[in-house]
């Protein structure tokens, strides 16, 4: 075994042993260091292994630490892990735990913690909606556990002692050290589990073993955290307490936000950020989010013989205008989109595509060509259906789509269906062309190129062998920046889907409230990192 | 009378039973399940999520579990989306908001509508008449889609007096804007159907006689106007008394409140099966109740009306 002084990421945080709230210099921590957090829905469970929200996410990681956290730009810093090491073969991961951490009340955050929750993660009688994440960190026998063909106790992790934690993977997994501040991996007390059952998560029965304890929890309004002074790095942490407040409106909560009821303000409605940002110069913010917003070609048998046309495919994705969707509807921030990965994430280089270069008269009349080419014209002119779920957002973009396909001759229906018929459908490729995003799990290219594999969630079919072998070998590679790019490369040949925009988070926060981690692409935030400062 | 009361609680429970199965099998039609998401769940996955919710059985099966749940136990089942919770606690939960928020809002708006509609039905073609039939108007073109942005717009953003939203059972500030703007628009109609009876009563055959016995205007009016001219208010009322407590999407959504009106419209877009049936049984079961309860004041108001 080689011992690893980890990656730059742990090393720079040898030399500041923790990650917490660091006011700099000059600045006066305010009497008022309460946070009031918008979520958009209701938190439907605090169990870790069981949340499938965003907005739970928000609320779970200032409950529960993890093996590992991230810093203000997304690299990774311990949480629970003091440090790992990595076998030779990169299929062994040995975790040294902190002995100073502990759960709320008191117990000791053992090896045996992280063993319990990751079995209990993956038993099928948890029925977890997130086992497959433990499937993705490839750890041994994570399939066959969630399949029910051997029991949990099987699962490739097991406690050396008391705070050694060591995992053993099924093949060698370039991105596992970037899956661990996933709530999926979170521990969960076994003693409270076990007590309560699924009546753990209630105020009072609640224990955790991160920076913040559970207060109350009013279903659909309101959940309140506090301090944990069990917390091994609690004597750092500020911000207490934590109202994460559910508006179910984006422009009511913009209201209340104007009201003062809310600190901090994600996902301004579409079209009205350079508003906000006039009015407000030192509150509106956007940061890139990793997310691709695309509209998916059905290439399988049950999708339309024109779509199987590459020519077609090229002329449907080359005549959307990129530009008037993010600067004149959308104005938050967002990027044309030429690729499908995201383009900030981390290690990802943008590939060189061709259209990107040219202008839109220039592609417009590439398409009309593209399209007489597969004998398509005024005579036999192309109909298709675009199918989006209910968004005035989607709808928007689904129009201008449509009037993007006119000016090259081609009749687009727009069909709109609720959320689950939407989802449905295109998991049943019951669709022509659907509005599709994806967003990533973990901040590394494969969790976006992976979606276009074979065997991959790709619900418009497309399959292709040389881009299933690049993310192969991506799999064990040293360097996977140039095999991501080639990918990215045979997508575009290929262009089963039309790329649109990267998402971009926009965002209001109050001028005292500092530490957000504005360069973390994933938007995995700590509350125990911010602060706020006296004006 | 007690006899009718009998057959009719008799008859509800078919018809409760008619609105449980037809919504079970509507609800399992709609494609889509609690568990389809974005990404397509592994099968496995998908098969243990679906033998723990008792899914992966014939639907008749399903049906006939559930039923026996309902009845036997009073147990609604756990819900689909909400995994650490149970459709009875998520409705002991939600229901009392939209109870309280709902109950004043009808108070305010039956008191205020019937004030209104008898004061201008009396003073018939005065200034007061046309105020209350101009302010019944305005309020009736103010939806509670509408009433609810200028509330806070004014009472949140430009004065700063209440919370634009949120709920809590002791402070009566979060409950202002939800009930008036949940009660305008209902009190508007309430107006207008107690102004045209109270004057087509007032017009009557019964009054005069009243009247030309020299009976005081005062007395005319209270017993024997108000209570003919009241019956078609109070069968407006019973439907209405039972969608108001029983709470509306717009007012949940709009001040956050937690109630049930949103988790009814959350849970058919979810597919959460257990919390649709839940709500579903619970406005059913009183919207019975109530018509029954409105029969039964007809009769009370009305000796013509006997059963």
């Amino acid at each position: 075994m080689k011992r690893f002084l980890l990656t730059t990421a742990l090393a720079a945080s040898l030399a500041l042993p923790v990650h917490a709230a660091t006011p700099a210099e000059g600045e006066t921590l305010a009497e008022n260091q309460t946070l009031d957090f918008w979520i958009l829905d209701a938190v439907k469970t605090l169990d870790p292994h069981k949340n499938t929200d965003v907005d739970g996410a928000h609320v779970l990681r200032q409950l529960f630490e993890g093996l590992m956290n991230e810093d203000e730009a997304g690299a990774m810093v311990p949480g629970i892990a003091e440090s790992y090491e990595m076998s030779d073969d990169g299929l062994t991961y040995t975790f040294k735990l902190r002995d100073t951490a502990k759960w709320s009340n008191g117990d000791p955050v053992t090896a045996e913690d992280f063993v319990y929750s990751w079995q209990r993660a993956v038993n099928p009688e948890t029925a977890s909606e997130y086992a497959w994440f433990m499937e993705l960190m490839n750890i041994v026998n994570a399939t066959q556990v969630v399949a029910g063909e051997v029991p949990p106790e099987e699962l490739g992790v097991r406690a050396v002692d008391e705070h050694t934690l060591e995992v053993t993977l099924s093949t060698p997994t370039p991105y596992f050290i970037k899956t661990l501040s996933h709530g999926t991996t979170f521990p969960v007390h076994r003693a409270t589990v076990e007590e309560f059952g699924d009546n753990w998560t209630q105020p009072g029965n609640f224990v955790s073993n991160g920076a913040y304890v559970l207060d109350s929890h009013d279903l659909g309004v309101k959940v309140t955290l506090s301090k944990n002074e069990n917390y091994w790095n609690n004597a750092e942490t500020v911000m207490t307490p934590l109202n994460f407040i559910t508006i179910n409106d984006q422009n009511v909560a913009l209201t209340r936000y104007q009201a003062g009821e809310l600190d901090w303000f994600d996902r301004v409605p579409a079209g009205q950020f350079p508003n906000l940002q006039e009015q407000y110069p030192d509150q509106a913010v956007a940061i890139p989010q990793a997310c691709s917003y695309a509209y998916l070609f059905n290439m399988s048998d049950k999708g339309p013989e024109a779509l199987k046309d590459l020519k077609v495919r090229q002329a449907l994705a080359y005549a959307v205008d990129r530009d008037i969707i993010t600067d004149k509807i959308l104005q938050g921030g967002q990027k044309p989109a030429y690729f499908w990965t995201h383009w900030a994430i981390e290690g990802f280089e943008a590939p060189e595509i061709e259209m990107a270069g040219w202008t839109q008269p220039e592609r417009i009349e590439k398409a009309k060509a593209l399209l007489e080419e597969a004998g398509y014209g005024p005579d036999n002119p192309l109909s298709l259906t675009i199918q989006y779920n209910t968004s005035e957002d989607h709808k928007k973009l689904a129009v201008a789509v449509q009037q993007f396909w006119k000016a090259i001759g081609v009749n687009a229906t727009l069909a709109n269906y609720e959320w689950k018929v939407h989802t449905d459908r295109l998991q049943n490729q019951d669709f022509e062309v659907a509005r599709y995003a994806w967003c990533g799990d973990y901040n590394e290219a494969s969790t976006f190129l992976d979606y276009f594999r074979t065997d991959g969630y790709n619900n418009g079919k497309w399959s292709n062998a040389d881009y299933d072998a690049l993310l192969a070998e991506a799999k064990t590679a040293e360097n996977t920046t140039e095999l991501y790019k080639e990918a990215e490369q045979v997508l575009n040949a290929d262009m089963p889907f039309v790329p649109v925009y990267h998402y971009s988070n926009a965002m209001m926060v109050n001028a005292d409230l500092r530490g957000i981690p504005y360069d973390n692409v994933m938007y995995n935030w700590y509350a125990k990192d911010l602060y706020r400062v006296a004006e | 009378m007690f006899g009718y009361i009998l057959r009719r609680l008799a008859v509800a429970v078919p018809t409760l039973l008619l609105l449980i199965v037809f919504s079970f099998l509507l609800m399992h039609a709609a494609p889509g399940g609690p568990f389809t998401g974005e990404r397509s769940l592994p099968p496995q996955v998908l098969a243990n999520l679906e033998a723990k919710y008792g899914l992966d059985q014939p639907l008749i099966v399903q049906l006939w579990n559930y039923l026996k749940g309902v009845v036997l136990q009073f147990d609604f089942g756990p819900s689909f989306v909400y995994p650490d919770r149970t459709v009875n606690g998520l409705i002991a939960d939600g229901f009392p908001v939209t109870l309280t928020y709902g109950l004043l809002s009808f108070v305010l708006a039956a008191l205020v509508g019937i004030t209104l509609g008898v004061a201008a039905a009396i003073r018939h073609n005065s200034w007061l008449d046309y105020l209350a039939v101009g302010t019944s108007i305005g309020a009736q073109v103010l939806p509670n889609f509408v009433m609810a942005p200028i509330l806070v717009l004014v009472l949140t953003l430009w004065l700063g007096w209440l919370p634009g939203g949120g709920w809590s059972f002791n402070d009566p500030s979060y409950w202002i804007m939800p009930v008036i703007a949940l009660g305008t628009s209902y009190m508007a109609s309430i107006a207008r159907i107690t102004r045209s009876s109270m004057l087509e009563v007032l017009g009557s055959n019964h009054i005069r006689t009243a009247r030309a016995k020299g009976m005081p205007e005062r007395r005319v009016i209270l017993r024997h106007a108000l209570k003919p001219a009241l019956l078609p208010v109070i069968s407006y009322l019973g439907p209405v008394f039972v969608s108001m407590i029983t709470g509306s999407v717009v007012i949940d959504i709009y001040f956050s409140t937690g109630g049930i009106g949103r988790s009814f419209v959350d849970s058919a877009l979810n597919r959460d099966y257990a919390v649709m049936m839940g709500i579903t049984i619970l406005v059913g079961a009183l919207t019975v109740l109530f018509n029954l309860i409105v029969d039964i004041l007809y009769a009370w108001i009305d000796p013509k009306i006997r059963y």
